[in-house]
């Protein structure tokens, strides 16, 4: 994406909410935001290092419940237990990631959902987390729409730092360790790559990214229950999402996230919920086994061919 | 039966400690019940091209894995330019300046050629920036003759092509020595030629002193200065190819009647 085109978008998005702009957009925009942050979070240690985690969603609730507990226990600001709850779900990544790691492929995409489940189960059962009441939090009396607003510009700022992050990571030096980790560990210990530590710090960085979007969520819900914080759903759509737009690039996470959230939203609309469901389900299990790599990928293909002739050159001066 | 080798490996004799970069002392490796070496010692000397050969399964393999760090020793000691290796993960050993290629070849398939190269330099040497690491991926590239496939995917590339790869990939760490294992295998004849060749270059122009499995013996011994013969997992003979050859004790467990017929 140009950089022009990323500033208008910005400059829109930005102003946004106050071009007499209802609830609802508002509303939609920061569930998008909020998918985008959950999909580009998930690809950092799903899609660059290739280490495909169902239990994302315990990084969520965790960001959600520190933000709770912290707000009624202790009375802090949001401003502040956001981070903190991104520091938590961070925290439990680096506890948990250590030995999850060590498994590769199908094992660690179970252990990470026994992982999401097995924390919900906990939460269920501590007195302190409010248990299987849930717990309530205060908003500020704002009007609706002046907390939409707020929360729109809340999610939109995790959104960006999460994109902005996951950009970094894959661009720079790290991006290129975690594909080799991803391609090869072995091969990657051979040439230098410190697999353990980056891996680890690949987790790390998506479970506080994912903590700091459950924060806000929990706050714009004001009451938190495990059945929707620790929601397997969630985990799973993360994966989706990614691997619809493409879980190699930074970009396609972004553009899985909003077509999830946008066609989701239309079908729900239009046809009802149950209805929806089964259509996105087909249509999703159809791009992903017509287009293994995601969508962005083919839609760069597709740009590409059209002024270019393929590069048979190279090819050709391959052949010795 | 005697086993020279083991007096190389004692740190007594200094003169030769002088030269060695590489100190394999004692090593030995179990798996499970299976002992795949047993008090293995050699010495490789720096500027050196050393062969090590022996039949399947007489831990050649093995023996690489637990240098690089891949599969820690039981037993003995790895000692290169000093420093003690055993302990070390593998990315560790490798930054000390130990470059290594795979016996079945694994380039990271998902990239291009350029990044697997740009990767090396990135972690084997310690660069910061991706796009400087890839310039002097290219030039790796070429000192294999792969630029022309710089943008590539991995995946269209010939077996010797993917072989010249792995040998950019290691030359990228910037490596002291480089263990080379079963580079020929699979090679045509003139493929096979030029990997000599360049074999001799990396030595010869950079100075890197190598360490290779091969099983191909014509190219062992016009390339080696020293051999290393492994069977069942101990050393069974070292010394140069001259002598090599004539060992009996070689001659019967390892080249048996048909020596001379490459593999």
């Amino acid at each position: 994406m140009s950089r022009a085109v990323a500033a208008g978008l910005a400059v829109v998005l930005l102003i946004f909410p106050w071009v007499g702009t209802g609830e609802y957009p508002l509303a939609l925009l920061y569930s998008t935001f909020m998918y985008v942050a959950l999909a580009v979070a998930w690809n950092v240690i799903g899609g660059f290092a290739g280490y495909l985690s169902f239990g994302h969603a315990a990084f969520f609730g965790l960001g959600g419940y520190t933000t709770g507990f912290f707000l009624v226990r202790a009375g802090l600001s949001p401003f502040l237990t956001a981070p903190l709850g991104a520091a938590v779900a961070a925290a439990f990544a680096a506890l948990a990631g250590y030995p999850c790691l060590r498994l590769r492929g199908p094992y660690f995409a179970v252990v990470t959902m026994i992982l999401g489940l097995a924390v919900r189960a906990v939460v269920l059962n501590l007195p302190w987390t409010g248990a299987a009441e849930g717990l309530w939090m205060t908003l500020p009396p704002w009007e609706p729409i002046v907390a939409r607003r707020a929360f729109y510009y809340a999610m939109l700022a995790v959104a960006l730092v999460t994109v902005l992050a996951g950009r970094a990571v894959r661009l720079g030096k790290i991006g290129v360790g975690l594909e080799a980790i991803r391609e090869d560990e072995e091969a990657a210990q051979s040439i230098g790559v410190p697999v353990v530590r980056l891996k680890m710090s690949a987790l790390i960085l998506s479970a506080g990214l994912t903590g700091l979007a459950g924060g806000i969520y929990a706050y714009d819900r004001s009451y938190i229950h495990p059945d929707f914080m620790f929601d397997l759903h969630l985990s799973v759509l993360a994966v989706l999402m990614a691997l619809l737009g493409g879980r190699q690039s930074w970009a396609g996470p972004i553009l899985g996230a909003v077509v999830v959230r946008l066609v989701d939203e239309a079908l729900t609309v239009r046809v009802g919920t149950e209805a929806a469901r089964i259509i996105f389900g087909l249509g999703l299990a159809l791009v992903i086994v017509l287009l293994p790599d995601g969508v962005l990928p083919y839609l760069e293909r597709l740009r590409w061919r059209a002024p270019r002739p393929p590069a048979a050159v190279p090819a050709a001066q391959a052949r010795p | 039966m005697a086993r020279p080798p083991a007096a190389c490996g004692r740190a007594g004799s200094t003169g030769a400690a002088l030269t060695a970069m590489l100190r394999v002392s004692g090593v030995s490796k179990r798996f499970g019940g299976l002992t795949v070496l047993r008090s293995v010692s050699f010495q490789v000397a720096e500027g050196a091209i050393v062969g090590l050969i022996g039949p399947n399964g007489s831990g050649k393999t093995t023996l690489f894995n637990v240098i690089t760090g891949f599969h820690p020793p039981d037993g003995g000691d790895v000692v290169f330019m000093g420093r003690r290796l055993v302990g070390l993960a593998p990315f560790e050993i490798a930054r000390t300046g130990i470059a290594r290629t795979f016996q079945v070849v694994r380039p990271f398939a998902g990239l291009t050629t350029a990044d697997n190269v740009a990767a090396a330099v990135l972690y084997g040497r310690g660069a910061r920036h991706v796009r400087e690491a890839r310039a002097e991926a290219r030039h790796w590239l070429q000192y294999v003759r792969l630029e022309g496939a710089a943008d590539a995917a991995v995946s269209a590339l010939t077996l010797g092509e993917k072989k010249r790869l792995e040998l950019a990939r290691a030359l990228a760490t910037g490596p002291r020595l480089l263990l080379l294992d079963e580079v020929f295998a699979g090679l045509n004849p003139a493929e096979s030629a030029g990997a000599v060749d360049l074999v001799r270059r990396v030595r010869d122009d950079l100075r890197i002193t190598v360490l290779l499995v091969e099983h191909v013996l014509r190219i062992v011994m016009g390339l080696c200065e020293h051999v290393v013969v492994l069977g069942s997992g101990q050393v069974i003979a070292q010394g140069p190819p001259v002598a090599i050859q004539a060992d009996p004790q070689v001659r019967h467990i390892y080249l048996g009647e048909g020596y001379g017929a490459a593999g």
